[in-house]
């Protein structure tokens, strides 16, 4: 895990180091106009002055530390900027694949139950148009029809500003304005819970012991519960954790196209202003959500399949 | 990506389909017919742009906004620019499938070879090329390839680059795990005993037995990368000088709601092509199933 | 995506101040042919015009007290306080928060607002600023002469990145009382009197400032000031929340309740928002400019080109001097000849825009030259000018490959760039566009000079003093300072030019050294003037007198109210 972090950190540092200009000249570039003065006080204020080796040991040594430092940009800790927005990243993550696992599995099973029947074909299609539809154009065309058209759904932000809710009317609120980008995240994903799903109904349908179980006269929907789902549960369990990563990376789009206040477009925005240490703690914050939720996936893998053991 | 994991979670077969049966069985197959039908369609266009547009994509050659139909000589229309979008949708075709196929080539080389190198000498180089594979795997492989291209310029060899780099991981365990399967098999000790060298064995007996799931996966990371493209291209990082597919539904996304033609029919070609590589994969992944054929 | 490149606005920085010709507006009297000028361009677009009479009608109606204007702030601001960073939307927040000394009327001759009068002396070497008494801070606390002395001398000539210039010749600054502010000058300094407004010249709170480390106090995010609205909320992401400063000093104003800027980064979305009514006014064109057209015909929603006088921005290109082809003035000139400067304002602005012909805005009358030399579409006269310079068509009928950047504050600017390319390709001049965010644009034209044609936009600013000479000061060459010289032109009497207008207190001698400055400039062409731009304000139709000044992008609500409140989403 250790090495997992300094290794993000390294390639990360160097990687942006590469890029032309700094954070200084971001800043005086947006100030419509500076002397060098200007630019050379903010440089040695962020410590842009130093050797690029020196930079380097100290932003190490103060990861170990699990400090991520300061964002001169915005003149917050790191850390605190990124504890404001993981909420609503961890938030839109769930509900997009949540919504894309029940969603797909859902259809999945249908699909799979009538392999090759026209409901399987049509499910099939659906999902994969989605998946095959630019996720950004998914998104402007579903805030042009819910909302502004039907008038059902907020265009965007976490909140209606301002309305001072609390408890369930505040939370009730959220979810009104997370049904649009999480739908629009988790379309891209419902082909693939389907597929999956799919797939694994109608390779655990050919197993012995389904056919056994068939033959002992079991109902069809209770064989499908018992024998049958539990079974096609373990690879899109595994699914969720292959994904996460995925997930957050496509985030970006989302949030940018819902006003969402995420971390993806906190990175985004951090990279384009050279904001070195927030961007670098997104991304290590990005990969510990990765980790942990792999972590997560394990442990209900062995809830789910009582063969294996938690290693 | 994400389908390439379903690939690789549900593709692991025996590496007993023969070539010439593979076609006869993938022409069985009606959602295989249609994603070929659909990619030779998007071949046709690509490799016909300049017979049948033969002026620069990118030239401005009539009044701006054009909407389909109005003018037979633009039968799409024309964008903001005045620039016809048919020939942007046939010439896009080369960009974009140029961008996938390439950007996929380098992730095969990257994941081929790290998955084989480590499948086959296992302990710790494994161990080491498995520790990397994680590294890249826990970056958001999207935040990753946008950080890339914008530091290095948008321009089509770093967005391909950019892509290649950050789409290789789960390709590579794929690949390890088919690896470590043949590995162990009469045909591989066989040679072992022979004395072939590693190359060799790795070269001509494994990687040959593993091909059905490579080219599966493949298929749909050509899929991802014309995906990733336009992606990139929305959110600014396109490059201008050739017409892409992703840089016009990025660039017709301004005018959606008052011209909606401008992004929506690129868009389409994206649909179609996605779609087309996708049900292509699917279609490989059940012909090289022998199970697959009960049902 | 905002798009875009950059943080995804079409303006993400500020440029909005500078020095400024207020000072000889009032000598001169020329004023009234600003406005003049600026509607007269505003007919050119038959759809423009019309809303900005509809829109500029002055509202009869009495004004109604109550209400909450959620506003679109895009990109988020860096800090709420414009004394420290004079960033676009770091303006457009503090304007509300900060009085300024002055504001600007459409016009733009100062106004009262935390200054009641002022005074140049005779030889021009002292400035005198009467404070209106009984402001205070929002903390209560009263506004004096020594906030003013002690921001001046210790962030204005020390961080402001532009002020250190404006006010450069101030050597003392004397306060006789708490109500009056005296600026002691070493020659006469004909921009201070145009850059005294909440943008130009924010004054902080003293006892909150004094002591600190100014660019880290926590002030800068949470500001104290003595505007109509006072800061609440933060939340950073989503949104900043202001409410109504019940002790203002110009009762019964401000009547709306609260005031809330949200971040909105994708351009698409904000139209959407404004068409449902979730926002109600947003400034520096905040959406597409075809989707402004589809809005301004919507009953709820009004455009409006006003309030942006003090900027008058200005489209154009950097030619580097030092390219093998460039250095020949034939060929600048040619590429002048190629681009049909109308075509690209109809076209690729959507009419949201003018031809320009000069680096001085046409909207700047007094100074603009119409006679300085012009340069009409004409192919044929561009392919002449080329072959005469010695680069024929050659291989594919291309004479040479220049690399063309463009400023990436959006999708209008790399349209620009897509149609110079095209300009150019019909003449034999191959052009390979590059995008790259603003860091890497910035150093590229104005540290590494690694750039050909260089397409940006600047503010002129109502005296060409510091929105139009940095563009040829050789000053500034290869400095890596943004916003500058990227041409890469030195020329010792344009220099001379521009030192003479610094320092001279005769407003006809400066117009006539401009008119020479223009001359010149445009003769030797290291800059092909482009467009000369119209940014837009949108706001909803029942929210009225939203844009009541010359400087309102950086100036205050404290003149709106809702006709009818907007229902509240």
């Amino acid at each position: 895990m250790i090495v997992v972090v300094l290794g993000i950190a390294t390639i990360n540092f160097f990687l942006l180091h590469l890029a032309p200009g700094d954070a200084a000249q971001v800043l005086a570039g947006e100030a419509g106009s500076a002397t060098p003065e200007y630019i050379a006080t903010l440089r040695a204020q962020f410590g842009l002055d130093r050797p690029l080796w020196s930079q380097f040991l100290s932003y190490l040594g103060n990861v170990l530390t699990f400090d991520l430092g300061w964002s001169f940009r915005h003149g917050m800790s790191v850390g605190r900027l990124i504890l404001d927005r993981l909420p609503a990243t961890l938030l839109l993550m769930g509900a997009s694949v949540g919504f894309a696992a029940l969603a797909g599995s859902a259809l999945g099973a249908l699909a799979g139950r009538r392999a090759g029947s026209l409901a399987d074909t049509a499910v099939s299609t659906v999902a994969l148009l989605f998946y095959a539809t630019p996720t950004f154009w998914v998104g402007l065309v579903l805030t042009v029809i819910f909302s502004v058209w039907l008038d059902w759904l907020p265009v965007g932000g976490m909140t209606t500003i301002g309305a001072g809710f609390s408890g369930a009317a505040y939370a009730l609120d959220v979810a009104h304005h997370l049904v649009l980008p999480a739908a629009t995240l988790g379309l891209f994903y419902v082909a693939v819970y389907a597929r999956l799903m799919r797939a694994s109904v109608i390779d655990v349908q050919g197993r012995d012991y389904v056919r056994t179980a068939v033959a002992k006269g079991l109902r069809s929907h209770r064989i499908l519960r018992r024998h049958v789902l539990r079974n096609a549960l373990l690879p899109v369990v595994t699914m969720l954790g292959v994904q996460i990563g995925s997930v957050l990376g496509g985030a970006v789009l989302v949030e940018t196209v819902f006003s969402w206040p995420g971390l993806g477009r906190l990175a985004f925005e951090a990279l384009f202003q050279r904001d070195l240490n927030l961007l670098l703690g997104v991304l290590l914050c990005s990969s510990v959500v990765v980790v942990v939720v792999n972590l997560v996936v394990d442990l209900a893998y062995a809830a789910l399949d009582p063969r294996i053991e938690v290693a | 990506m994400a389908l390439l994991d379903f690939g690789a979670a549900v593709a692991r077969r025996r590496p007993r389909a023969a070539a010439d049966g593979l076609l006869v069985r993938l022409l069985a197959r009606p959602s295989a017919v249609v994603g070929l039908a659909l990619l030779a369609i998007v071949l046709v266009a690509a490799a016909g742009a300049d017979r049948f547009f033969p002026e620069d994509p990118l030239a401005m050659v009539a009044l701006p906004l054009l909407p389909p139909g109005e003018d037979p000589a633009f039968p799409l229309g024309t964008d903001m620019l005045g620039r016809d979008i048919a020939a942007g949708v046939f010439h896009g075709a080369r960009v974009s499938l140029l961008i996938g196929v390439v950007a996929t080539l380098v992730s095969l080389v990257i994941g081929v070879g790290i998955g084989a190198l480590a499948g086959y000498y296992r302990g710790a180089l494994d161990r080491a090329l498995m520790r990397v594979t994680e590294l890249f795997q826990t970056i958001p492989p999207f935040l990753f390839a946008l950080a890339i291209v914008a530091v290095l310029q948008p321009s089509i060899p770093t967005i391909v680059g950019a892509i290649g780099v950050t789409s290789w991981p789960s390709l590579a365990r794929l690949v390890r795990a088919e690896v470590l399967k043949l590995r162990t098999s009469e045909m591989v000790e066989a040679s072992i005993a022979l004395g072939a060298g590693d190359a060799r064995i790795i070269l001509r007996h494994i990687l040959p037995n593993a091909a059905g799931p490579i080219l599966v996966s493949a298929s749909i990371l050509v899929a991802t990368a014309i995906l990733t493209e336009s992606s990139l291209a929305f959110l600014g990082l396109g490059d201008p000088n050739v017409v892409s597919w992703g840089g016009m539904v990025g660039a017709g996304r301004e005018v959606l709601r008052t011209d909606w033609y401008v992004a929506t029919l690129p868009g389409v070609a994206i649909v179609i092509a996605v779609l087309a590589l996708n049900l292509l994969g699917d279609g490989l992944n059940d012909a090289l199933d022998p199970r697959s054929g009960r049902r | 995506m905002a798009r875009h490149f950059g943080v995804g606005s079409r303006l993400a920085r500020g440029d909005g101040h500078g020095g400024s010709a207020i000072a000889q507006t009032l000598r001169f009297a020329s004023v009234a042919l600003y406005a003049w000028s600026f509607l007269r361009f505003a007919a050119g677009a038959a759809v423009i015009a019309a809303l900005l009479l509809i829109a500029t009608r002055v509202s009869a109606a009495e004004p109604k007290a109550g209400g909450t204007v959620t506003a679109i702030i895009q990109p988020e601001p860096v800090v709420l306080t414009s004394a420290l960073n004079s960033a676009a939307p770091t303006g457009t927040v503090s304007g509300n928060i900060f009085d300024g000394l002055v504001d600007y009327d459409f016009d733009l001759k100062p106004r009262p607002a935390l200054a009641t009068s002022w005074e140049t002396s005779a030889d021009g070497k002292a400035i005198t600023f009467h404070l209106r008494p009984g402001v205070t801070w929002h903390d209560g606390t009263p506004f004096t002469s020594a906030d003013v002395k002690w921001t001046l001398e210790n962030v204005w000539k020390k961080i402001h990145p532009r002020n250190q210039l404006t006010f450069a010749k101030v050597t003392e600054v004397e306060t006789p009382d708490d109500l009056t502010v005296v600026l002691k000058l070493s020659q006469p300094s004909v921009a201070i009197l145009s850059s005294v407004n909440s943008n130009g010249a924010q004054v902080l709170p003293k006892h909150l400032y004094e002591g600190t480390d100014v660019l880290n106090n926590p002030y800068n995010n949470k500001p104290v000031g003595t505007g109509p609205f006072v800061f609440k909320e933060w939340k950073k992401g989503e949104y900043i929340a202001l409410e109504r400063n019940p002790n203002y000093w110009d009762k019964p104003k401000p009547y709306l309740d609260r005031l809330i800027f949200r971040v909105i980064p994708d351009a698409a979305a904000r139209a959407a928002a404004f068409e449902k009514g979730e926002v109600q006014y947003g400034v520096l064109s905040p959406v597409p400019l075809k989707d402004a057209k589809r809005l301004a015909e919507l009953p709820t929603l009004k455009v409006e080109t006003k309030g942006y006088e003090w900027l008058s921005p200005f489209l154009f290109i950097d030619l580097n001097v030092d390219n093998p082809q460039l250095k020949d003035v034939r060929v600048r000139r040619a590429i002048a000849h190629a681009i049909d400067k109308a075509a690209l304002a109809r076209i690729v602005w959507f009419g949201f825009g003018e031809p320009a012909s000069s680096p001085v805005p046409s909207t700047l009358k007094a100074f603009h030259d119409p006679a300085a030399p012009a340069y009409a579409f004409d192919t044929k006269q561009a392919e002449a000018l080329l072959d005469e310079a010695g680069f024929p068509r050659g291989a594919g009928g291309v004479r040479f490959t220049l690399n063309h950047d463009y400023i990436p504050y959006g999708d209008d600017y790399k349209r620009s760039a897509e149609f110079i390319k095209q300009a150019l390709k019909r003449v034999g001049v191959e052009v390979n566009v590059r995008t790259q965010d603003v860091p890497t644009y910035t150093k590229r034209v104005y540290g590494d000079r690694d750039s050909d044609v260089a397409l940006t936009w600047f503010a002129a600013f109502s005296d060409p003093q510091v929105g139009v000479t940095r563009v040829y000061n050789s000053a500034s060459i290869g400095k890596n300072i943004p916003w500058t010289n990227g041409s890469g032109y030195r020329n010792p009497e344009v220099d001379a030019l521009i030192s003479s207008v610094q320092g001279e207190a005769d407003p006809e001698k400066r117009v006539a050294d401009f008119r020479k400055l223009q001359q010149i400039v445009l003769t030797d062409l290291p800059t092909i003037p482009l467009v000369e731009l119209k940014f837009f304000t949108v706001h909803a139709a029942g929210l009225k007198d939203a844009v009541t000044t010359g400087d309102q992008v950086y100036g205050s609500l404290k003149n709106a109210w809702f006709e009818t409140a907007p229902a509240q989403n």
